[in-house]
C-alpha cells in the first residue's frame, strides 16, 4: 500500500504541475495575442481606412488563419474587385460573429454563457454594447442599416428533456442601439391563420430586406422548420414555406438562399434558392452538407464559409463551389458603398 | 460540512478543524467512502469543467445548428441508464466493484484526452461524447456498492450523505474553473480539455491506487451470483416494494429543468441568471447531504425520505401560489436543494439494507435505474402536460400525483421495514 500511495502521490504531482503549465501556456498565449492582435490592427489602421472610405464594394468577414493565433476571430475588411476579394485586413475586435451593412456592424463576443452584443460605426469601431442571454450563433443587418437580427443559443435548461434546446432571435433598432424585442416574447406568429404557440417553437437566422420593415427568419418546432416573413412595425409575421433554416434575402429582394434539410434528417442541408415569387426551389452546386447562413455577394452569387474558408457559388444552380477567400468566415457584403454615409 | 473546507478553507484554523473532522468522518464511515468522495469529486470538476462549456465549443466555436447541438445533448444525457444496470450486475459477477468502476473512471478520462485531441468532426465528437457517458453509466452502480459495503449499516446514510456532497462539490467547482480559464484565455478549449484530462486522471489515480475493494462481510456463496439471482431480487418483498415506492414517487417529481422554467414564467428573470439556479440548488445539496444522512440513520431512513418528498411538495405549492418575485426564487431553490440532500443518498442507504452483499452492484442499479427512469418518464410527461393544460394547471396535477405516490411510498416503505 506504501508503494501505492507513493505512486499516486507521484502521479498527483504530475498532473497538478502538467494542468498548471496547460493553463498558464493558455493564459499567456492569450495575453501575447491580444497585445499582438491590437497592434496589428493599429498598423493596418490607414489601410482598412482607406478601404472603408474609398466608396468601393468591400467584404466583412472574421480571420480564421490557424497558423496566425494573433488575428485569430478579429473582424477583418478586403477590398472587392468584380466580386474577387483582395488581400485581408484586420480591421475591428476580436468577435465570434460579424455582420455590416449601410456602414452599421454588429460583433458578437462571449461573455461566459452569455454574448457581449457591440455595435460598431462605418470605421468599425465600437459606439455602444450591451448583454444578451445565450451563445452567439447568428448576425445579420438590414440592407438599409435600419434593424440588426441576432440570434442566439439559451443553454442551462436545456436539461429539461433529453435534447432540448432554446434559441432566441433579438431585433435590435440600429439608431437607438437598443434591442426592441425577440421573435418569441413579443411578436405574434400566424401559421394558417391560427396564431402559432407551440411551446417547443424557436426562432432563428433573421434576414431584412430593404423597405426598414420587411423581415425573414426560421420558425422551428419539433424537427420542422418554416421560413416566417413579417413585419417589425406591426410586431406580426407568419409563415410562407416549409423546411428553411437560415433564410438570406438576395439583394433585389426577390429570393431567399437558406438551408434545406434532406433525406428526413434534420442535421444534412442542401444550400438551396427559393424564388419568392413562385416558390421554386432551387439547389446550389455545392453538395457538402455546411452550417452557416449563406450571404449574397451579388445577386448572382452567395458566400459561405465551411469553418475554415469562405467559398462562393452561383445562385442559378449552375456551375461548381469554388473557394474565395481562405481562412475566414462569417462573411458579409457592402455591395453598394456609395450608400455608406 | 467538511466538503466545503476541502475546497475553500485553507486557513491553519479549517486545516485544523478539517483534520479533526475528517478524523472522526474516517473512524465512522471507513477511509474508502472519504477516498470515494475525492474520486467523484475530482471526476465530477473534470467532466462539470466540459459539460459546462460544451454548449458553447460546439454552438459558437465550431458553428453546430441548434438540432445538431441538440442531438449531441441527448446523446449526453440519456447514455447511460442501461450500461448502468449491466456494469452494477458485471461487478457483483467478477466480484470486483472496484475493477468494474475504476475502468469506468477511467474511460471517461481517456474521453477528456479523445475531447483536446480531435477536431471538430461532428461524428467523432458525438462518439467520444457517447463513449464519456458510457464511462458515467458504468461506474455509478460498482462505486455506490462499494460506498455501502464498505461503511458500517448503521451509518449508511451519513456516509452517502458524505459521497454526494463531496460529488455535488466537485461540480460546482468544475464550471467556476472552466469559466475562469475561458475568460482569461477566450478561445483556450483545447487546453481546457487538457486540463479536464488532468484532473481526470488524478481522480483515477485515487481510486486505481489508493482505494481497496472492500472485504465481503458476509459469507461469500460458493456460486457467483448470474443473471437469473439478479432478476430474483425483484422477488424479494422488502426490495421490490422499495423500488415501486421510489419509482412512483420518481414519476411525480418535475424534472429541475421545468421546475426553473416554471420560476421562470412567475418571476421572469433575465436569462443568463438559468445557470446559478442549478448552483443555487447545488449548495443546499451539498450543505445538508451529510448531516440529513446522519439523521436519517438515528431517526429512520424512510421518515427522512418521506420528509424530502414533503419539502418537494412544499417547492410546488411555492410555484402553484401568486410569486412573491426574487423571495419565491430563492425559497424555492433552497426547498429543492433541501428535497435532494433529503432523498438521494437515503434512498441508496435504504436499498443497500434489502440486498445482500453478492447482488450489492446489481441491486442499487435496479433502484437507481428504475428512479432515474421514472424521472426521465416524468419528464417527457410534464412536457405534454404543459402543451395541453397549460403550466400552472400541470404542476398542481403533478402535486397531486405527488400526494398519491407518498402514500403508495408510505405503504411500501411500511412493507420494506417491516
Amino acid at each position: 500500500m506504501r508503494s501505492r500511495a507513493l505512486a499516486f502521490g507521484a502521479l498527483a504531482v504530475a498532473c497538478v504541475i502538467a494542468a498548471v503549465v496547460a493553463a498558464v501556456v493558455a493564459i499567456s498565449g492569450a495575453r501575447n495575442d491580444e497585445q499582438a492582435s491590437e497592434k496589428a490592427v493599429a498598423q493596418a489602421r490607414p489601410q482598412a481606412a482607406e478601404i472603408l472610405s474609398s466608396g468601393k464594394p468591400f467584404a466583412v468577414f472574421r480571420s480564421v488563419d490557424k497558423g496566425h493565433t494573433e488575428t485569430f476571430g478579429r473582424l477583418s475588411i478586403a477590398e472587392l474587385q468584380d466580386g474577387k476579394p483582395g488581400a485581408i485586413v484586420p480591421a475591428g475586435p476580436s468577435c465570434a460573429r460579424v455582420a455590416f451593412g449601410a456602414g452599421k456592424g454588429i460583433c458578437l463576443d462571449l461573455l461566459g454563457t452569455q454574448m457581449d452584443v457591440r455595435l460598431l460605426d462605418a470605421q468599425l469601431k465600437p459606439v455602444t454594447n450591451f448583454t444578451l442571454a445565450g451563445i452567439p450563433s447568428r448576425a445579420r443587418l438590414s440592407p438599409d442599416g435600419r434593424w440588426g437580427g441576432v440570434t442566439a443559443f439559451v443553454v442551462g435548461h436545456a436539461y429539461a428533456a433529453p435534447g432540448q434546446f432554446s434559441t432566441v432571435a433579438t431585433i435590435i433598432d440600429m439608431k437607438s442601439g437598443k434591442p426592441i424585442g425577440d421573435l418569441e416574447r413579443d411578436f405574434t406568429v400566424t401559421k394558417d391563420g391560427k396564431v402559432f404557440d407551440a411551446r417547443d417553437r424557436n426562432y432563428w437566422g433573421l434576414t431584412f430586406a430593404g423597405d426598414g420593415d420587411t423581415f425573414y427568419a426560421t420558425l422551428a418546432s419539433g424537427p420542422r422548420t418554416w421560413l416566417i416573413k413579417g413585419s417589425v412595425a406591426k410586431r406580426r409575421a407568419e409563415t410562407i414555406h416549409d423546411n428553411v433554416e437560415c433564410p438570406s434575402l438576395s439583394p433585389d429582394g426577390t429570393r431567399i438562399g437558406y438551408k434545406k434539410a434532406v433525406s428526413r434528417n434534420p442535421t444534412k442541408w442542401r444550400f438551396t434558392v427559393l424564388d419568392l415569387a413562385t416558390g421554386k426551389e432551387t439547389p446550389l452546386a455545392e453538395t457538402r452538407s455546411i452550417d452557416d447562413q449563406v450571404a449574397w455577394l451579388d445577386n448572382d452569387h452567395l458566400l459561405y464559409s465551411d469553418g475554415d474558408s469562405t467559398w462562393v457559388v452561383n445562385a442559378d444552380g449552375s456551375g461548381r463551389p469554388q473557394v474565395w477567400l481562405r481562412s475566414t468566415d462569417s462573411p458579409t457584403v457592402q455591395e453598394n458603398a456609395a450608400a455608406t454615409p | 460540512m467538511w466538503a466545503v473546507y476541502t475546497i475553500q478553507d485553507s486557513s491553519t484554523l479549517g486545516r485544523a478543524r478539517r483534520a479533526a473532522a475528517e478524523g472522526g468522518l474516517r473512524k465512522r464511515v471507513g477511509g474508502t467512502v472519504l477516498l470515494l468522495g475525492t474520486c467523484s469529486l475530482l471526476t465530477d470538476i473534470s467532466s462539470e469543467m466540459v459539460s459546462a462549456i460544451l454548449p458553447l465549443y460546439l454552438v459558437a466555436t465550431l458553428g453546430f445548428s441548434p438540432l445538431q447541438y441538440g442531438i449531441v445533448d441527448g446523446l449526453y444525457q440519456g447514455a447511460s441508464a442501461l450500461v448502468r444496470l449491466a456494469a452494477g450486475f458485471l461487478g457483483d459477477r467478477l466480484q470486483r466493484h472496484k475493477f468494474v468502476a475504476t475502468f469506468g473512471y477511467g474511460l471517461s478520462a481517456i474521453c477528456k484526452l479523445g475531447l483536446a485531441l480531435i477536431g471538430g468532426a461532428w461524428a467523432g465528437l458525438s462518439a467520444i461524447i457517447l463513449l464519456d457517458r458510457t464511462g458515467k453509466g458504468i461506474r455509478t452502480a460498482p462505486r455506490d456498492a462499494m460506498i455501502s459495503l464498505s461503511a458500517p449499516k448503521k451509518d449508511l446514510g451519513l456516509a452517502f450523505g458524505i459521497h454526494r456532497a463531496m460529488d455535488t462539490a466537485g461540480a460546482m467547482a468544475g464550471p467556476l474553473i472552466a469559466f475562469a480559464l475561458l475568460s482569461a484565455a477566450p478561445d483556450a478549449f483545447h487546453t481546457l480539455f487538457l486540463i479536464s484530462f488532468f484532473i481526470a486522471i488524478l481522480g483515477f489515480g485515487v481510486i486505481a491506487l489508493l482505494v481497496r475493494e472492500p472485504p465481503a462481510r458476509e459469507r461469500v456463496p460458493a456460486e457467483k451470483p448470474d443473471l437469473k439471482a439478479a432478476a430474483k431480487l425483484l422477488k424479494g418483498r422488502e426490495f421490490r416494494a422499495l423500488t415501486i415506492a421510489g419509482s412512483a414517487l420518481g414519476l411525480a417529481t418535475v424534472s429541475d429543468g421545468f421546475v426553473y422554467l416554471t420560476l421562470k414564467d412567475q418571476v421572469d428573470f433575465n436569462n443568463a441568471l438559468f445557470p446559478l439556479l442549478a448552483t443555487g440548488t447545488a449548495v443546499l445539496y451539498m450543505l445538508l447531504a451529510a448531516p440529513l444522512g446522519r439523521i436519517a440513520d438515528r431517526i429512520g431512513r424512510a421518515r427522512v425520505l418521506i420528509a424530502g418528498y414533503v419539502v418537494l411538495l412544499a417547492a410546488y405549492c411555492v410555484l402553484m401560489v401568486p410569486s412573491a418575485g426574487a423571495l419565491s426564487l430563492i425559497i424555492v431553490l433552497a426547498l429543492l436543494g433541501t428535497y435532494y440532500a433529503a432523498t438521494d443518498g437515503v434512498l441508496m442507504a435504504m436499498g443497500s439494507a434489502h440486498v445482500p452483499e453478492a447482488l450489492r452492484g446489481s441491486g442499487l442499479a435496479l433502484l437507481g435505474t428504475a428512479t432515474s427512469v421514472a424521472r426521465l418518464l416524468a419528464s417527457v410527461l410534464f412536457g405534454v402536460c404543459w402543451t395541453w393544460l397549460g403550466l400552472q394547471t400541470t404542476i398542481v396535477v403533478f402535486a397531486g400525483a405527488l400526494v398519491v405516490a407518498m402514500g403508495l411510498a408510505v405503504r411500501g416503505l411500511r412493507v420494506a421495514n417491516a
